[in-house]
């Protein structure tokens, strides 16, 4: 992290185009974002290359290389412990929390390799935030809870702006704005849901991760969900991990389908994977052949 | 329902789109029969019997508009039901082509140019269509290019018959030979030519809808729209 926050922040605000140099530890303005890392599509946000994991012995992931664009809606698919979601947290280094969890090869963030020695997790993660499956607010206000991760960093700024703001993107103004000092625990699980997005992007990540963000919510919450998701992505590049097929196919540009043993069987376009996979095993997975 | 139910439901509407087809395959050799013999009886039925057609392409339209909506089928199972889908609508159309050859036989007044193999047009377009089912049933993607290639064998042929009918009703004493006879014997002479124009258009249109069986398969077997346009 920077040793300024105030100046990190008004960095942030100062372009539309946040540099690696967020997530060092100390900033290194004449490190070369080209020179840190392999040659990227224009568009590509996140690179894999070669991820392996391990959980104590068992292997989770095999050897996952793939590019996501930049302001897309990624999927991830795939049976229970195939890995998707491992591999969702490798992109914001969560696995660094589990002890037993051991991870090689690179995953370039805009060129930059987030596992470099000199990479703050913590920087990360605001770069790429993360939503989760169960709707977690914390028990403050609907206004603390977006504004929580700004406070923790000591951003400057009008915080009342960036809460709406937030709110805005993710779709729940219109219903909380009037009780903003209440409880998010009173919300709907639907709302918990998307106030939790809204602190998500609070801080104004450039990925947002979403393990199954929908899987415990009502048909009607969940096409919200699903909504909002599309209209995140021109913002923001969107990387989710669904057990719902359907989902995946309605919202997703792309679709990375991971089968048994970690491995990434295919990745394409959502429509080629759904009405065209190359795999066998891919086609046997989606259409319930498998197993 | 399970996926070995859902399984079991694409076989069934396989074997129903199968079944409808030969069902369509009867009756459109019935129309040739009933044409080649002048065949009252055999007209009437295949009239009073579209009814039978039009149900079963509503009943397996509903099927795999269930099979869409309660399955939500995708890759290789969502290309068969979107084949099979636009198949049997192909199927009801010869269906009522073939109740259009029945309708031909009833009003036909006169024989008319006997030079016109109708017979021969009409198993030709019957071969494609039977073997466009078999290409569907058998997932056959070199059966399906050979269809296509026929159709072009079948329009010639179709053609030629055109301009049989027109060169010989202008050169031919057909109308030299009847000026004597009332506007409305001569109306009725123009409407047995027509007719039998329209008979060989419908036939034209079965191998038409031939080819577009065979251009749907071989999207449902390859994802390939070759043939489609």
């Amino acid at each position: 992290m920077t040793e300024n926050p105030e100046q990190e922040y008004a960095a942030d605000e100062s372009t539309d185009d946040p540099t690696t140099d967020d997530m060092l530890v100390e900033t290194d303005v004449s490190e070369s974002v080209a020179a840190s890392g392999p040659t990227m599509s224009a568009n590509t946000v996140v690179r894999a290359e070669n991820i392996n994991v391990w959980y104590n012995d068992e292997q989770a992931l095999q050897d996952i290389s793939l590019e996501i664009p930049e302001n897309q809606v990624t999927a991830m698919i795939g049976p229970s412990g195939c890995g998707k979601s491992t591999f969702l947290r490798c992109i914001n280094r969560m696995n660094d929390l589990i002890d037993a969890a051991r991870v090689e090869g690179d995953l370039y963030l805009r060129g930059k390799n987030v596992y470099d020695d000199d990479v703050d997790p913590v920087a990360l993660r605001r770069r790429v935030g993360m939503v989760f499956q169960s709707p977690n607010p914390f028990p403050k206000s609907i206004y603390d809870n977006v504004a929580y991760g700004l406070k923790i960093q000591n951003k400057k700024g009008d915080y009342d702006e960036i809460v709406e703001e937030s709110l805005k993107r993710a779709a729940l103004w219109d219903e909380v704005s009037d009780r903003l000092d209440e409880s998010g625990l009173e919300l709907s699980g639907g709302q918990q849901q998307r106030l939790c997005i809204a602190r998500a992007i609070a801080p104004d990540p450039e990925v947002i991760l979403m393990d199954e963000p929908a899987s415990a919510l009502d048909p009607v919450a969940t096409s919200q969900i699903e909504d909002l998701i599309s209209e995140l992505a021109e913002e923001y590049t969107v990387v989710i991990v669904t057990h719902n097929m359907q989902q995946a196919a309605r919202i997703s540009n792309k679709t990375a389908v991971f089968l048994t043993g970690g491995e990434l069987v295919e990745f394409d376009d959502t429509e080629k994977i759904f009405e065209n996979p190359e795999s066998q095993r891919v086609e046997d997975y989606i259409t319930g052949k498998f197993g | 329902m399970a996926r070995t139910d859902y399984q079991s439901s694409l076989e069934e509407l396989r074997d129903d789109v199968l079944y409808m087809s030969e069902l369509v395959a009867e009756r459109l050799r019935t129309g040739l029969d009933a044409l080649e013999r002048k065949d009252e009886r055999l007209a009437r039925e295949l009239i009073e019997g579209d009814d039978e057609i039009n149900e079963m392409y509503l009943e397996l339209e509903g099927d795999c508009v269930d099979l869409i909506a309660l399955q939500q089928p995708v890759a290789s199972d969502l290309r068969f039901i979107a084949a099979s889908f636009k198949i049997i609508t192909d199927l009801e159309r010869i269906g009522d082509l073939a109740v259009n050859l029945g309708g031909y036989t009833l009003d036909a007044q006169r024989d008319l140019f006997p030079d016109v193999d109708m017979q021969r047009i009409g198993r030709a377009t019957l071969d494609m269509l039977e073997d466009a089912m078999n290409a569907y049933a058998n997932e056959d993607v070199d059966a399906c290019y050979a269809v296509a290639d026929r159709d072009d064998e079948v329009d010639a042929m179709c053609e030629a018959a055109s301009e049989l009918v027109v060169r010989d009703l202008i050169e031919s004493d057909y109308l030299d030979e009847n000026e004597d006879e009332s506007d409305e014997e001569l109306e009725s002479l123009m409407q047995d030519v027509s007719r039998l124009l329209l008979t060989i258009r419908d036939l034209e249109r079965v191998g038409d809808h031939a080819v577009n069986i065979a251009a749907r398969t071989l999207y449902m077997v390859e994802n390939d729209d070759e043939l489609l346009y």
